[in-house]
């Protein structure tokens, strides 16, 4: 009977052990994946098809299957990706890369959007400040004209028809 | 038919010089006959482009293969569908049905002004007539389609011989939309000469008023659909045919497209303060002028070889005379704009910077710096390479990085431009407008942050989506409620007639509706998901919701390729939904290979499904399952934008008679009593 409860015992521990190493493997081999996939989305592929890495299956291409299978391996290695980046860089030079890296040269292109966004927004707002202040100059101008001659009723109506054009749509 | 194709080509190069030249005299001479002269030189022009464009492709339907062109790009089991997309296949053929293309413009606009704005049309014409010398020189003596294919003799003769069949059509382009996609695309960008060859037109002859504007806004509009309608179709077949799961992937060629689309998008918003305000004509006329560039620029962008993409299916040194043209383009305009530049100060000045005059330059703005951003990025792999020595790529990931905060501003300013006021708008008006829009954008995002939205750009997109469609709807349900009320007519009847009052302010919102649903689609990007595994028949694959079972595979010889197809159930919810056949095709002439994806689309995602070939090491079938959600939203935007544009296309119901209370009309009518109500007479406005 004993024996009996000891053997149902070792295969019930058996069997947990054997089940949480094949579901720590297959989390495991997912982390890698998800790795993989996150890391190979920084690179291009080398086959002048302009595509991301882990993005290129164009018909034919065997540059991104040997790409892929050699980020599985560094991976699978346990490569930090520091290390996996200088390696592609090494092999392939600096068109590997899939976005500028942060330094150097390549922070013009990272900067050049935002610069043109503040340098239009002052723009924008420059322009609008001189249209604004213009209006009051004019006003002044014909307001204290000694000549200034009433408003006739055609005037008035040319008046209106503008405003109704220019606020209409 | 090749000789008469050459000769037809050669007569409409002189025809554009006689234009060209002619036009020049009668402009100096103002002599009527031969201002009459060079239109019809311009015509003739035109006719004879027709003529060779004609030729070539009946050199593809009667497979002659002595033509050199026609056996690159052609073969005897090519389908006859395919024949005419073949025209366009390659760098001769789609130059010259670039050149087709602008000559059904130009004839259309010679034709439709022949007896009206005799003062502007002859410099339009010379602008023209110019743009064609070009492309027509490189019709002739660069790239002509009409080369055969010849050996030197032993007496030192030419000899031309005929190929038994041609080298078939890359199968990348073997696709039906193949068929159509360029042709929109190309439309988009030779469609912009026109208010390029009118603004400069303007400028040149000092044409007064806002009249160049009034004349090219249809043209403008109907180049920017055909520039929309080409980039989405360009989307959906490289969604549909490359088999990576996008259909945006910033390569050099859609970013080039993309270019003279957002400086044409800024130049019809910034177009109406000119029209309303006389104001920023100096912007207007150079916003056309860099759209044109643009299109010139994006050409010698796919065709030079300057950059790399997946799409450039043609590269030589042509590049050099695009160059050329662009120098001379740009020297002409900024010549033209110093010489005359006080014919286009402003009239008007801005009263408050809350108004819709302000939203348009920030409007303009916001374009033109995701325009910069975007050709920047392109360019930067050339310019690393010019500074540093080594070329440093710009893929996807920096473009989504820098462009999403951008169309989302763009998207922002989409729902709160159009409800602003001319001049300046009030606190009240701000508040009455956009209070309930913005409570119900809000509530929604809460609802799609507990429906388990948490991606930041995406939630953002989804809020300001509800925001932009809450505001339009508040204008249509405002306005139609007023008819509504007039007229007694239903809701709906009370909408249409609101949009057929004022097409451009209302097919202008349904535009904006679209670009809605498109950003809805954009947002679903974020979730994206996809499974890679080889497989074996009766073997599964998991992903989302969707089981894949794969039955097995079957094969099909059809006249131009073999193909492999797989069966592919696919089940949800333990039921069985549909079957999928993605499939692989080879092609024996050019020994090529292809795929075609299987999808199975819904409102709600795409599952789609690519037979990615065999692993190179277990030799088992390979299947990448993509489940994208909201991939749809995009199409159907594109539809809702086409629609939107046609609409503002359309003339305005010009006097519409609304009388006040239908009972009372009825009452009076029965009686006998002349109708006497309160008649209100609203002009139709553009």
């Amino acid at each position: 009977m004993i024996k009996r409860r000891l053997a149902a015992f070792s295969l019930i521990v058996a069997l947990i052990a054997s089940s949480s190493a094949l579901l720590s493997s297959s989390l495991q081999a997912q982390q890698q994946s998800d790795r993989v996939k996150q890391i190979g989305g920084k690179f291009m592929c080398m086959c002048s098809c302009n595509q991301v890495l882990t993005q290129c299956n164009h018909v034919g291409c065997t540059t991104s299957a040997s790409m892929l299978k050699h980020l599985e391996e560094a991976v699978a290695r346990g490569d930090s990706e520091t290390d996996i980046t200088s390696g592609f860089v090494q092999e392939f030079g600096t068109k590997v890369y899939a976005e500028p890296p942060k330094s150097g040269l390549s922070l013009v292109a990272w900067s050049l959007p935002s610069i043109y966004l503040v340098l239009g927004t002052l723009l924008v707002v420059f322009v609008i400040w001189r249209w604004r202040h213009a209006v009051p100059r004019a006003a002044t101008v014909s307001g204290t004209s000694s000549r200034t001659p009433g408003i006739s009723a055609q005037d008035l109506e040319r008046a209106r028809r503008r405003v109704t054009e220019e606020t209409e749509d | 038919m090749d000789v008469f194709g050459s000769f037809a080509l050669l007569l409409a190069f002189l025809c554009a010089a006689y234009a060209f030249v002619g036009g020049i005299f009668a402009i100096r001479t103002r002599h009527p006959l031969l201002v009459k002269s060079a239109r019809q030189a311009g015509i003739a022009t035109c006719g004879l482009i027709f003529l060779a464009t004609g030729s070539l492709v009946y050199l593809f339907f009667s497979d002659s293969y002595w033509v050199s062109y026609v056996v690159a790009h052609s073969n005897r089991d090519l389908a006859t569908f395919y024949k005419i997309a073949a025209l366009w296949s390659g760098q001769e053929g789609s130059l010259l049905f670039w050149s087709f293309l602008l000559a059904v413009y130009v004839c259309s606009v010679l034709l439709v002004y022949r007896n009206k704005n005799g003062e502007l049309m002859p410099y339009v014409g010379v602008v023209l007539a110019g743009v064609q010398i070009f492309f027509l020189t490189l019709n002739n003596f660069v790239a002509s389609p009409f080369k055969v294919l010849a050996t030197t003799g032993a007496n030192g003769t030419l000899d031309i011989f005929t190929r038994a069949d041609g080298n078939g059509l890359t199968p990348l382009l073997q696709y039906p939309e193949m068929v159509i996609h360029p042709p929109n695309l190309y439309s988009g960008y030779t469609g912009f000469t026109i208010p390029f060859a009118f603004a400069l037109g303007a400028l040149l002859a000092r044409y007064p008023g806002e009249k160049w504007i009034h004349l090219t806004r249809k043209w403008t509009m109907i180049a920017w659909c055909f520039q929309t309608m080409g980039i989405l179709l360009g989307a959906h077949w490289a969604y549909a045919v490359l088999g990576w799961g996008g259909y945006w992937g910033w390569d050099p060629v859609e970013n080039a497209s993309l270019l003279p689309w957002l400086t044409g998008t800024a130049f019809l918003h910034s177009v109406m303060m000119q029209e309303k305000r006389g104001m920023m004509k100096v912007w207007n006329v150079w916003l056309v002028f860099t759209t044109f560039m643009l299109c010139i620029l994006g050409t010698l962008l796919t065709r030079s070889g300057v950059v790399s993409s997946v799409h450039a299916f043609a590269q030589s040194s042509i590049g050099n005379y695009f160059v050329g043209f662009l120098l001379l383009v740009f020297a002409v305009c900024f010549v033209a704009y110093l010489k005359n530049r006080d014919y286009l100060k402003s009239e008007n000045q801005l009263d408050s910077m809350v108004s819709r005059e302000s939203s348009f330059l920030f409007n303009n703005l916001i374009l033109l710096v995701s325009c910069i951003a975007v050709l920047s990025g392109t360019l930067f792999p050339v310019f690393s390479e010019w500074f540093s020595g080594s070329r440093i790529s710009v893929g996807a990931p920096f473009f989504n990085k820098v462009n999403i905060p951008i169309g989302l501003l763009l998207l922002f300013l989409t729902g709160v431009g159009p409800l602003l006021a001319w001049r300046k708008t009030s606190t009240d008006s701000l508040k009455r407008n956009f209070g309930w829009p913005l409570v119900v954008a809000l509530l929604c995002g809460a609802v799609f942050f507990a429906l388990g939205v948490r991606e930041f750009f995406s939630l953002v997109c989804l809020i300001l989506c509800v925001f932009v469609t809450s505001t339009i709807s508040m204008e249509f349900f405002r306005g139609a409620r007023v008819i509504r009320a007039r007229s007694g007519a239903s809701f709906l009847a009370s909408a249409v007639d609101l949009t057929m009052r004022n097409t451009r302010r209302y097919g202008g919102y349904i535009v904006h509706m679209g670009m809605v649903l498109i950003f809805v689609g954009l947002a679903g990007a974020a979730f994206n998901r996809d499974v890679q595994k080889d497989m074996q028949p009766g073997s599964t694959l998991q992903i989302g919701g969707y089981k894949l079972l794969l039955q097995g595979f079957d094969s099909k010889v059809e006249k131009n390729y073999t193909s492999e197809r797989m069966i592919v159930e696919v089940w949800r919810d333990n039921k069985p939904l549909m079957m999928l056949y993605p499939e692989r095709r080879f092609f024996q002439t050019n020994e090529q290979s292809g795929t075609m994806v299987a999808i199975y689309s819904t409102l709600r995602e795409d599952l789609y499904v690519v037979y990615a070939g065999q692993n190179p090491e277990t030799q088992a079938p390979v299947v990448h399952a993509y489940l994208n959600p909201l991939v749809k939203w995009i199409w159907l935007g594109g539809l809702v934008v086409v629609l939107g544009t046609l609409v503002t296309l359309l003339p305005n119901r010009r006097a519409v008679l609304v009388l006040s209370g239908a009972p009372e009309r009825a009452a009076q009518s029965a009686s006998g009593q002349a109708l006497a109500p309160s008649v209100a007479l609203r002009e139709g406005h553009d």
